[in-house]
């Protein structure tokens, strides 16, 4: 009785290896295509993420940022940001640099506040007497960047370009009260500027 | 060549820009504004030479930059006006943006103006933005021998607590004084409203029935003129329009008697 239970402890523990080594290979995706440094932007005084290069052509990018602003920038508060954009024209500048002039996106993020929730509490408000999300918001963004190539000297450093970019962004606060005071309001008040470096492997 | 002219304009073009934003929630940036009240007020002296006291009421400002800006306009073209007091609601989300956006308009007024806090105002972390940007949540000033009370009745953002607004504040606010003959009460929601902590309207209207010289309670929220009376009481309840429907009240106290006009702009 003990060696069946033996053989099939045996199988079930082989079968889960060879499960986990095709899972592991499955998981690879998960490894981010590139590492972030941010100011500013909304996002935190400043953030750190992961970035990902996705669609076929490699021409999007989905990026997970954690930010952070301490009290004496006007915290103190963290946020959980979540980054889609495009890149549609790409220039080439000369061998070692590229231009992506034009990166529309979209983001969301999350603040994490004591006076931020979610939602506002239906026990204390009549239904839609305010209407938005206090700790999710919602951001329009267009970026631009410059792309350096690493010199193969530095092939040690695990980085094979790094990108610079400027990022503005706007969110649904700032569009609604940008779209009933077009003359007191310019776009350069709602946009709002982060700078990043992106560190791609 | 061409690659780094542009690298050039690209770090020109970062540290010339003024908006990085840390967070729309952020309560304060190194440009914003700080304690416009007290300082309006310390430019506002104390009136004790002024026998007429004109001030203007207005209210729920929020997304109405424009409107602010005729709205200033017009005040300016008004002579003698002593000064402004915005009735609440000065913000939609309550965000620092937006109190910054409404005080630039404001800051061309020529005139001192104060603001007191609205429930749309304490959303967010508003409650921080407006502290630091304009002041109190209750305050008071004496102007030409009347006393301005200017008060938190946003009783649904606290829950219907019972401490706002705050009665032995009132109370204490509206004890006789030295050289004080009259009393102006300023707050965001009226008492008539559901927003206002139905518990403490009859001790609210008390305290302003009780006081000698107790002229009028102003307040916004409605967004549209009335003027109504409590049960049993003759003191005035008005509610000036809101700054998007261009109208505000002019008043004037002249002799202990206080009169007001709607003005459209």
């Amino acid at each position: 009785m003990n060696k069946f239970l033996f053989k099939v402890s045996f199988i079930i523990l082989f079968l889960f290896l060879g499960t986990a080594k095709t899972f592991a290979q499955k998981l690879k995706f998960l490894i981010p295509d590139a590492g972030i440094v941010q100011h500013a932007g909304s996002i935190g005084y400043f953030s750190v993420g992961a970035g990902y290069e996705i669609f076929k052509n490699k021409k999007g990018y989905l990026d997970f940022n954690y930010g952070y602003v301490p009290a004496f920038k006007g915290g103190e508060l963290h946020a959980v940001t979540v980054k889609l954009a495009y890149k549609p024209f790409e220039i080439k500048l000369s061998d070692w640099a590229k231009l992506y002039p034009f990166n529309p996106g979209f983001f969301l993020s999350y603040t994490f506040q004591e006076d931020l929730a979610y939602k506002f509490h239906s026990s204390e408000y009549p239904r839609g007497y305010y209407y938005w999300s206090p700790a999710l918001r919602p951001h329009l963004s267009f970026s631009n960047e410059i792309e350096l190539s690493i010199p193969e000297s530095w092939d040690g450093l695990g980085i094979n370009k790094i990108g610079l970019y400027t990022e503005f962004n706007t969110n649904d606060f700032y569009i609604v009260n940008y779209l009933q005071n077009t003359s007191s309001l310019s776009l350069s008040d709602i946009f709002q500027l982060g700078i990043g470096v992106r560190l791609k492997f | 060549m061409k690659a780094s002219y542009l690298l050039l304009f690209f770090c020109i073009s970062i540290f010339s820009c003024k908006n990085l934003e840390y967070s729309p929630s952020q309560i304060l940036d190194k440009d914003s504004y700080k304690n416009i009240n007290a300082s309006n007020l310390e430019r506002l002296g104390d009136g004790s030479q002024d026998d007429t006291v004109r001030f203007i009421v207005t209210g729920d400002t929020q997304r109405s930059y424009d409107e602010t800006i005729k709205f200033y306009r017009k005040v300016n073209s008004i002579p003698e006006v002593d000064f402004v007091i915005v009735a609440g609601d000065v913000t939609e989300f309550g965000t620092l943006k937006e109190m910054q956006w409404l005080a630039r308009e404001l800051n061309n007024l020529t005139v001192p103006y104060v603001t007191v806090i609205g429930n749309h105002d304490l959303t967010m972390r508003g409650r921080d933005v407006f502290k630091r940007m304009y002041g109190e949540l209750n305050y008071s000033f004496n102007y030409g021998g009347v006393k301005f009370i200017c008060h938190d009745t946003n009783s649904r953002e606290y829950q219907f607590s019972g401490n706002v607004p705050n009665i032995p504040w009132l109370r204490k606010q509206l004890q006789p004084e030295v050289g004080i003959s009259n009393y102006v009460a300023i707050s965001h929601v009226p008492p008539i409203s559901d927003d206002f902590d139905e518990k403490l309207v009859k001790d609210y209207a008390a305290a302003f029935d009780e006081t000698p010289g107790f002229l009028i309670s102003f307040h916004g929220h409605t967004h549209n003129f009335e003027e109504f009376k409590l049960d049993n009481s003759n003191i005035p309840y008005v509610i000036t329009s809101a700054m998007g429907k261009r109208e505000f009240l002019l008043a004037e106290i002249i002799n202990t008697k206080l009169s007001f006009e709607q003005i459209s702009f």
